[in-house]
């Protein structure tokens, strides 16, 4: 990273190459410290999968630590421990993600085990079923046994989307993950694990000829295959508003969440409404905070923004833009709603003062920056901003344009894409109707108050 | 067919960033560190106080406190106090534990000295206006109505109340009925009592330049009264079995702790102890976690680990588990505790382990969170950077018979406090092998 005119700016270096079996490989040196990621990125994600196996891009994930040609059950996780390394994975709408934030020197045996992995799962039915009653249990304790669970992410993309790729649960149906097979495991890698479908991402204390060496070496004779065709997730244009309501047995207070259709991903839009989110929603200087916590009184907080599963620069669109918060049963839904539709419509109306456009931006390139500073998995925080890039817009490098197209956002801009995009008609209202009763839980823990 | 599996060469020396400790003379200390790649600054103004220090009877005034804190400066009102620190990117955290209240946050590089200026604000001239304080005790109403809701908050309360009775570490609910008091006065003296240069540490890290950073902490700080010193609050810990069942009528889970307490961070085992939980339950690769999730499928996120304040310790495995499985998930814990206290683990699977530790130790120092939150560690227990320096070489020094003896003497399975938070009609049986659970 280099400054650039006195001030600082994103410029990561991006080196990009496309092996002959289709795998696309970016390279972005970085030598603050002897460390290394390794990434690698398939595009099929909770809303890329087929339909009648819904949770099975995520169940394929757990999968994938389960054994591959030359790896047993777990192996993988072992290697890169002993080796003095974290790993992860991931499944969002657009991508399932493995990564490893390796010491540089383990380089060449990140790069085959991740190249090993490529060539599929070996797995047993043994492991299929374990690792299908991990992936229920993770679906109890995100979902089913915690208050607020499927709120607003799995509710809300049911009720504000009309396409089954977008609108399903991607965690699954229990009696979809119960039906899974090894046959479909084995069908699965075929259509969606093909180097043509995944980017390899090494971001770290490397020289790039060597590490683009080592690549080649591993991952270069993994057969090819054709791409997936792309499912369509286009959404129609929404002209009413709409409503829903959850009922919650383990909610204890009802909670409101209003999400929009987002513009395209890549259009002047995209990145006015993400200027816009800054203005609105984040933070305590946002005006949504302002009236609806700090004025109103409603909540202690109000979150959300674009993408329930990442950010703004990390997914394909059709996304929605999400303000949501959990208030007492003695406000009315259209009390809140009301309040809310004040704030949205005054910058409907009127352009944004250039200070408040400003420090908007200053926001947004604060969270990009944020976004990139992995502390978890140093690293991986840019690998993913590149994949995301080079998935999605075909360049990872575009990463390096993101400020400028925030910088050339007018205040007319921003007020013209609240005009079309903040409509109520684009927008579903979901609310929660709590089941538990308040102050329940006191004094269930004897000893514990003070 | 893969190519064969290449055999890693000589690991690159570890380089972890060089830190910069300055004082002044009322007793505030700084430490800056430039580390990373990214243009940002992490500012971290750490104060000596935390729940331990509010009185039985108070509970959660610490948390009112740090809503409070957010409502502005003397010079500022909240909105005009947000908007500035938004216009060099930031955005105000205050997360705290028993001991300290961390005030902080992430600003574009270039502005280091603004956001120093501005979290001594609200640390030495908070406003508390009077008018919000109805809002703020509604919010914190509803903040532990949330909690109480959670599985994980009443296992967690419960496990508290059970490892330390009658102290504040087990204090974790708060008596809402208290909230009624929480006003501007309370909370003003409240803070004031418990804040003052010599029990504040300013942390930056990140690409920043370190001169302005420091006159800026200067300006904002030498002139900060010393304050009271920190009281101590050293716990008198449970011993033997306690086993306590929140119930959860209906619950699909059981969220359980296990754990008891072990020695702090200062004494020479807790090194070694940090290598046997990385290898028993503190790891992806971890026996317990091969056990009882990849082996039998009870559990998504089982994970040991070490929480400490000064002068204690505790280990605790915590997993949330299938609601029938519960006993025999307990079990299984049990099970691999005591398979490591009979037998020594195999050379290899050790040293395995001992790269994790050093290599993920190495790793964490590469970047401004990761440091920030040692240097809080070592701050917190009295430790300098020597200790820093030994880290890796302790870890290596670690052999398979420490291992047992430490498993041996400080995780003995009698002596375990059980936790559950689950469905107390079909859990009550499955534990009664346990112990009688109360509560």
């Amino acid at each position: 990273m280099t400054t650039r005119g006195g001030a600082f700016g994103l410029e990561l270096p991006v080196e990009r190459h496309l092996l002959a079996n289709g795998l696309r490989v970016v390279l972005s040196a970085d030598h603050a410290a002897p460390i290394v990621c390794v990434a690698v990125y398939y595009h099929v994600g909770m809303r890329l999968e087929p339909r009648g196996r819904t949770g099975f891009a995520h169940l394929f994930e757990h999968l994938m630590f389960q054994g591959s040609p030359s790896l047993g059950k777990m192996e993988f996780a072992r290697l890169v421990q002993e080796n003095g390394g974290s790993l992860n994975g991931s499944t969002r709408f657009d991508f399932t993600n493995y990564f490893e934030t390796m010491p540089s020197h383990t380089l060449d045996l990140a790069l085959w085990m991740e190249a090993d992995r490529m060539r599929g799962p070996v797995i047993t039915q043994a492991e299929l079923d374990n690792q299908r009653d991990v992936v229920k249990n993770e679906i109890r304790v995100n979902v089913l046994n915690r208050p607020y669970g499927s709120f607003p992410w799995i509710d809300m993309q049911a009720a504000a989307f009309t396409n089954w790729h977008n609108s399903h649960n991607g965690y699954g149906d229990m009696a979809d993950l119960d039906a899974a097979s090894l046959a479909d495991v084995e069908a699965f890698f075929r259509t969606y694990y093909s180097p043509a479908n995944a980017v390899l991402v090494l971001v770290g204390d490397f020289e790039a000829a060597t590490a683009l060496g080592l690549v080649r070496r591993y991952f270069e004779e993994i057969p090819a295959a054709p791409r997936p065709a792309a499912p369509a997730i286009d959404e129609p244009r929404q002209e009413q508003e709409r409503r829903a309501s959850h009922a919650d047995l383990l909610a204890n207070r009802p909670a409101i969440a209003v999400s929009y259709h987002t513009p395209e991903r890549g259009s002047r839009e995209y990145y006015a409404l993400g200027l816009l989110d800054e203005v609105l929603l984040q933070g305590e200087d946002s005006l949504l905070h302002q009236e609806l916590v700090s004025r109103r009184g409603f909540a202690a907080d109000v979150d959300g923004g674009i993408n329930f599963l990442g950010h703004m620069h990390n997914a394909q669109t059709p996304l929605l833009w999400t303000a949501e918060l959990i208030h007492d049963s003695s406000v009315a839904v259209e009390a809140i709603l009301e309040a809310f539709d004040a704030v949205i419509e005054r910058v409907r109306i009127e352009p944004l003062a250039q200070p408040v456009l400003d420090r908007a931006l200053v926001k947004a390139r604060a969270a990009l920056y944020g976004a990139i500073n992995d502390t978890t998995y140093p690293g991986a925080g840019r690998a993913d901003l590149l994949a995301a890039f080079e998935l999605f817009e075909d360049d990872a490098a575009q990463v390096n344009t993101i400020e400028q197209r925030f910088a050339a956002v007018t205040p007319e801009l921003v007020m013209e894409t609240a005009r079309e995009y903040l409509r109520a008609a684009n927008r579903t209202v979901l609310t929660v109707v709590p089941g538990a009763a308040s102050g329940a839980g006191l004094g269930a823990v004897p000893g514990a108050m003070g | 067919m893969s190519p064969p599996r290449p055999t890693p060469g000589a690991p690159v020396a570890a380089r972890i960033p060089a830190r910069d400790d300055r004082h002044l003379a009322n007793g505030m200390r700084a430490t800056f560190v430039r580390v990373g790649a990214v243009p940002l600054a992490a500012v971290r103004l750490v104060i000596r106080t935390g729940s331990a220090d509010v009185a039985a009877g108070q509970g959660w005034l610490d948390r009112f406190a740090h809503d409070y804190l957010r409502e502005g400066t003397e010079g500022s009102d909240a909105v005009a106090f947000a908007d500035a620190l938004a216009a060099i990117g930031g955005r105000l955290a205050i997360d705290a534990d028993e001991h300290t209240t961390v005030l902080h946050t992430e600003v574009l590089a270039e502005h280091a000295p603004r956001a120093i200026t501005l979290l001594a604000e609200v640390a030495r001239h908070p406003r508390f206006p009077d008018g919000e304080a109805p809002r703020l005790r509604a919010d914190l109403r509803r903040s532990l109505d949330l909690a109480l809701a959670q599985p994980q908050y009443l296992a967690f309360a419960a496990f508290r109340a059970a490892l330390y009775p009658g102290h504040p570490y087990g204090r974790v609910v708060p008596d809402p009925a208290a909230f009624d008091a929480f006003d501007a006065a309370v909370t003003r003296a409240y803070w004031a009592a418990q804040s003052g240069a010599q029990r504040a540490l300013l942390l930056v890290g990140g690409m920043f330049d370190a001169e302005p950073a420091a006159r800026a902490w200067r300006a904002a700080f030498e002139d900060w009264a010393p304050g009271a010193p920190p009281a101590e609050h050293r716990p008198t810990p449970a011993s033997g079995r306690t086993v306590r069942l929140v119930d959860r009528p209906g619950a699909e889970q059981s969220t359980v702790y296990v754990g008891r307490v072990v020695p702090d961070p200062t004494q020479p085992d807790y090194v070694p102890l940090e290598v046997a939980n990385f290898l028993l339950a503190g790891s992806f690769h971890s026996r317990i976690t091969m056990n009882i999730r990849e082996a039998k499928g009870y559990t998504y996120s089982p994970r040991g680990l070490l929480s400490s304040r000064p002068h204690d310790a505790h280990w605790v495995e915590v997993a949330d588990v299938t609601t029938e499985v519960t006993g025999a998930a307990i079990g299984e814990v049990f099970h691999e505790i005591e398979r490591l206290r009979g037998e020594a683990p195999s050379a290899e699977e050790l040293l395995g382990i001992q790269n994790y530790a050093s290599g993920s130790f190495v790793i964490r120092q590469a970047t401004p969170g990761g440091i920030l939150d040692h240097l809080e560690f070592l701050d917190l227990h009295g430790l300098d950077e020597g200790y820093s320096a030994a880290y890796v070489d302790r870890v290596r020094a670690v052999t398979p018979g420490d291992v047992r003896r430490i498993a041996e003497q400080y995780l003995g399975t009698e002596a375990m406090t059980i936790a559950i938070a689950g469905d107390r009609a079909r859990v009550d049986e499955q534990v009664a092998a346990f112990g009688t659970p109360s509560g």
